[in-house]
């Protein structure tokens, strides 16, 4: 049995722990309001983004662009793994990783782009020690999204790979979060059902719906706008992954903290039960032993 | 006071400006473009440069000047769209900075061979810069 000493000890260690995961709990919880704002803020140019690029397929019939084509069929796939850049958050990245792993299973080779630490240490444990890699966290997500959009984009274009997928975290809801995957190029205008696609989609039936907006005008050319847009598009769509991204690691951070600091809580008063039986089994092992031994001298 | 049309400036990270204006001047990639209400459907590639824009607001109108980056502005009868990956107004713009990066693309340029994927790049980023120093007289 511990000691009354050993147990305080351990009760006392519970304590700094549990103020250290309060005090993260609480910090996930202010950063995942303004990473919900990142995201409300995006969401106008979504729309946008996607009501043009809809108005360009209407007017286009035939599309040449290398997104638009399927890539070289024997490069590997390639995959943009999103992950945070730390941990604390539960199975947050490690869920991501292993979605990412099932998918590449149903592929003969991969070649992995990772955005986020945990992200890079894991492909880099699969035994890929030199791919690309961004950390989530930089200043400008924008400048971010946009180089990895670069460089999948050529690389796909020379036909290094033959695919780009990005599988990331979704944000359900605050207390869920959902690893996705989701093909980006060759690009499939109606292929995926989630945001910024839903709207993307929408506009897309609206549109073909009305089709009475007569003749747009483009300039200089149809061709031309859209191949500006289909890589502004697979950049935007990153950016806004990695949005998500931020926000569900948080949320993730949030679950994971109020738990630990409530099995701190549940293990502090089971501890502190014990260190006061401790206690009181000392104090009445200390009077049997008075009583005991006035009993022997004799004493009235 | 003419009828507005609904002008929306967006980038990634916020709405640059929601309201009506008057007249919307961009630089396409074909050159300086007004938009004025009633425009035929529209959609154009915008290269860097200053957008300029006859807004009203509060009933008032006022003139609105940005230097924006790359983008699309979309153009419907009773809406303007400009999308752009940044967009600063005269108080946003850090001039050191600007200069800094204009002679950070132009060196980079000059290793690019011209006409390269790299080489519009580096053009796009020094238009950039250049429509900032313009917009605030430094140039």
């Amino acid at each position: 049995m511990p000691s009354v000493r050993d147990l305080r000890d351990r009760i006392r260690s519970l304590k700094n722990t549990q103020q250290i995961t309060k005090a993260m709990k609480q910090v996930a919880a202010a950063k995942i309001r303004r990473a919900e704002e990142a995201r409300k803020r995006a969401r106008p140019y979504a729309d946008a983004l996607a009501e043009m690029l809809a108005d360009l397929m209407a007017a286009v019939s035939t599309v040449d662009h290398p997104f638009m084509k399927p890539g070289n069929e024997s490069a590997p796939a390639g995959i943009v793994l999103m992950s945070a850049d730390k941990g604390l958050a539960g199975a947050f990245n490690s869920n991501v990783i292993h979605a990412a792993e099932v998918f590449a299973r149903g592929r003969s080779a991969v070649a992995y782009y990772t955005v986020g630490i945990k992200a890079r240490n894991a492909v880099r444990r699969m035994g890929f020690s030199d791919r690309p890699t961004w950390p989530l966290g930089a200043t400008s997500k924008v400048a971010t999204a946009r180089e990895v959009a670069e460089r999948v984009a050529v690389d796909f274009v020379n036909g290094t790979i033959s695919e780009v997928v990005v599988v990331s975290q979704k944000l359900v809801s605050m207390m869920s979060q959902r690893p996705e995957t989701l093909k980006l190029v060759p690009f499939q205008i109606s292929l995926s059902a989630s945001e910024p696609f839903d709207s993307a989609q929408d506009k897309l039936r609206e549109r073909s719906a009305a089709e009475s907006k007569g003749a747009v005008e483009f300039s200089p050319s149809p061709e031309f706008v859209l191949s500006r847009l289909l890589p502004k598009y697979l950049e935007f769509t990153l950016y806004s992954a990695m949005l998500e991204t931020d926000a569900a690691f948080f949320a993730a951070q949030l679950v994971a903290m109020t738990n630990a600091t409530d099995n701190a809580s549940k293990l502090i008063d089971e501890l502190t039960i014990a260190m006061n039986n401790a206690r009181q089994a000392a104090i009445t092992k200390e009077l049997l032993e008075i009583v005991g031994g006035a009993e022997a001298l004799g004493v009235e | 006071m003419p009828d507005g049309i609904a002008f929306k400036l967006v980038t990634p990270a916020q709405v640059v400006f929601d309201g009506s204006a008057t007249l919307v001047i961009a630089v396409t990639t074909e050159g300086e473009e007004g938009i004025l209400p009633k425009h035929a459907p529209f959609l154009a590639a915008l290269k860097p440069g200053i957008l300029r824009a006859n807004v009203v607001k509060d009933g008032a109108s006022s003139r609105l000047e940005l230097a924006t980056s790359e983008g699309f502005m979309q153009a419907l009868p009773d809406r303007v769209t400009v999308l752009v990956d940044e967009a600063l107004a005269f108080d946003d713009v850090v001039v050191a900075e600007a200069r800094e990066r204009l002679a950070a693309a132009t060196d980079r340029q000059k290793e690019a061979a011209a006409g390269s994927e790299a080489y519009a790049r580096e053009q796009a980023v020094i238009d950039f810069a250049n429509a900032q120093l313009r917009l605030t007289g430094h140039r």
